[in-house]
């Protein structure tokens, strides 16, 4: 039954449409589907889809990222607001753009995909130091920390990831908190976050969601 | 042959002795002078001293006027870059703050009469007087659909492309079309001869091929409806294989910059013996690239470039963080791979 919904409303956000896929959540509603049906039957698993698509077709554009995470973000507040009770949250995450960067759009994706599936994500905003992660990681009882950087000397730079990679150890606190990155530099040198102290990063905002549930979940277990 | 001779007779499919070689060296400039960024781009002759020293230095093809992208957004009223001292500087003062203020943009009458233009001007003077005549002197002006982002932010921009209000978004880009219409007039008036034409949402990397067709294309006619002379058609380093031919058929433009993931064979194909692809090497890679490794990427990229001419090699925006052994290999390897005998 779900697997309707999640094609029509796939297809309307793949053509970027989204008074359709709105339009889809909406008559699900009305056949009778519950809010807590709607976020965990039908838009996390098509984030999922969307995840394995990618992985598939690489011909995916900004635009589709744009809208999965827009309109995924927006469905699922609305939902969350009719839950009959909270959800259990996954884990959390601290996010921001780095020092000296004012780039926040891969941000803003990136979280939108997690919060549909239920990662509280706390966001710092842009031009972050390295201290004000590591200190928000902390205070916030946060598994990982992301940044979004989208100029080379940002990304590679003394007070960006580097700096949090080296103020995690020397915290002692590698192993409780992990280092994500992303944006414009690694995807030209896949091997960049390497580099700058990273666990690991994405390509693109689905991917990010993907690859930062997964060490949530590595984490826990 | 000068290296603006070796590029016309590229384009046109001449014979010439080498593939000509470009290396964009922007921020490398305030280092040559040994000068703070924000100093050093707010005078036109600092900018054209540095690069004519770098021109000597490096013996590449081109040189660069006095840009940055922040430029353009100052021309139209932005207060604010934050410029680095290691790294490229950045737009920090959105001139439109909310989708209210679009209806009061305006675009200034005479952009030459501005201040920043100013520093252009000085910049190019001197350019033009010193190697005019013999090297492509390179302008940047951004796409009519792309420039909003330097102007309220990609967040906002895509947002409005996307999901806003289809009045207000074309109200916004007609304003910025009118901007890269003088802007153009103004570069050619003042010199230069090469004009990159960034037009990232022209590029499928960021829109479905439909909306490329049937929003920026009629946008980028508008743009370039004076003339597509010396105009090379550029994705800010996002792929542009995919809508090269659309970019010939309907912009009648062909000459090309396409991103390193760009299939250069493909590009070859496109172009199909007419005007000029490029074979454009990953700066971002090259940081960590060993002398050797840098070599040998830039021989791969004449391998499957070269044949059959109308072909130009070329970089990113150099990071500062390259390596100058890197830069030199690269260059002293262009020359040696792209000679034709
Ligand atoms: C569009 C674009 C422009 C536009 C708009 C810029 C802007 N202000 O946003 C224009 C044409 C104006 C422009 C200008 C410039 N640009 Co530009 N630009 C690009 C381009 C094509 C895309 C960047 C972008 O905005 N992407 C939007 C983001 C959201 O897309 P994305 O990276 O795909 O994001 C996904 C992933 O990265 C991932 N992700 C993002 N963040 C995170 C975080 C985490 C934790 C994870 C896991 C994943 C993740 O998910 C996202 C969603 O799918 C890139 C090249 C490229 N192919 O990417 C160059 C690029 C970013 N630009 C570059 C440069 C140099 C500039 C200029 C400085 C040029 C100049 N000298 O003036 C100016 C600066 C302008 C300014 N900001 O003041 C360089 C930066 C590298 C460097 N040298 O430092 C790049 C990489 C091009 C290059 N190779 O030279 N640019």
């Amino acid at each position: 039954m779900f697997e309707t919904y999640i094609n029509d409303y796939n297809e309307a956000v793949f053509e970027i449409d989204k008074e359709l896929a709105l339009e889809v959540i909406e008559s699900a509603l009305e056949e009778g589907v519950t809010p807590e049906q709607v976020v965990f039957n039908i838009i996390i698993p098509s984030i999922e889809v969307m995840m394995a698509e990618i992985v598939i077709n690489a011909d995916t554009n900004l635009a589709q990222h744009f809208m999965t995470a827009q309109i995924a973000a927006e469905v699922t507040e609305q939902m969350l607001a009719k839950f009959e009770s909270p959800p259990d949250i996954i884990g959390r995450v601290i996010i921001g753009t780095s020092y000296g960067d004012l780039h926040s759009l891969g941000k803003r994706i990136v979280m939108g995909c997690l919060k549909s599936m239920m990662v509280d994500v706390v966001d710092l905003g842009v031009n972050i130091k390295a201290e004000a992660f590591v200190d928000a990681a902390v205070a916030q009882d946060a598994q990982i920390i992301a940044i979004s950087s989208m100029m080379v000397h940002t990304a590679t730079g003394e007070e960006g990831s580097l700096k949090v990679r080296s103020l995690l150890k020397e915290r002692h606190l590698e192993d409780k908190i992990k280092l994500v990155v992303g944006g414009a530099p690694y995807r030209f040198d896949h091997e960049l976050y390497n580099k700058v102290g990273a666990d690991s990063w994405a390509a693109d905002g689905v991917t990010a969601a993907k690859i930062i549930h997964q060490l949530i979940m590595d984490g826990k277990s | 042959m000068t290296p603006l001779e070796i590029l016309s007779a590229t384009v046109s499919g001449q014979p010439s002795p080498r593939v000509p070689v470009f290396c964009n060296l922007l921020d490398q400039g305030a280092k040559v002078l040994k000068m703070p960024p924000k100093a050093y781009f707010a005078n036109g002759e600092y900018v054209a001293d540095a690069q004519l020293k770098m021109l000597k230095h490096y013996g590449h093809d081109n040189v660069w006027s006095a840009h940055y992208v922040g430029k353009e957004a100052q021309l139209l009223g932005c207060k604010d870059i934050l410029f680095a001292d290691n790294g490229v500087p950045n737009v920090a003062d959105f001139v439109i703050k909310s989708w209210d203020e679009i209806a009061t943009f305006e675009i200034p009458e005479d952009i030459t009469q501005h201040p920043h233009w100013q520093v252009m001007d000085d910049c190019l003077k001197i350019l033009r007087d010193e190697v005019g005549s013999t090297n492509p002197i390179c302008a940047y002006v951004t796409a009519s659909t792309t420039l909003p982002v330097i102007l309220m932010g990609m967040d906002k921009w895509m947002e409005l492309v996307l999901i806003g209000p289809v009045d207000l978004r074309d109200e916004l880009v007609r304003k910025c079309s009118l901007f890269v219409q003088k802007q153009l007039t103004a570069y050619r008036a003042a010199g230069a001869n090469v004009i990159i034409y960034a037009s990232p949402f022209g590029s499928t990397y960021f829109m479905p091929k439909k909306r490329i067709v049937d929003w920026s294309m009629p946008w980028m006619q508008e743009d370039l409806k004076a003339g597509t002379d010396n105009i090379v058609y550029y994705g800010g380093m996002a792929p542009i294989n995919t809508v090269m031919q659309l970019v010939i058929d309907t912009l009648k433009v062909n000459i090309f910059y396409p991103a390193p993931e760009d299939d250069i064979s493909e590009s070859k194909r496109l172009i199909n013996g007419t005007g000029l692809t490029s074979g454009v090497l990953d700066d971002i890679k090259m940081i960590h690239w060993t002398e050797q490794q840098t070599r040998d990427e830039v021989k791969r990229i004449m391998r499957l470039g070269k044949a059959g001419g109308h072909f130009l090699f070329g970089t990113g925006f150099m990071p500062l963080k390259l390596p100058e052994a890197n830069i030199l290999a690269m260059l002293e390897a262009a020359f040696k791979y792209g000679r034709y005998s």
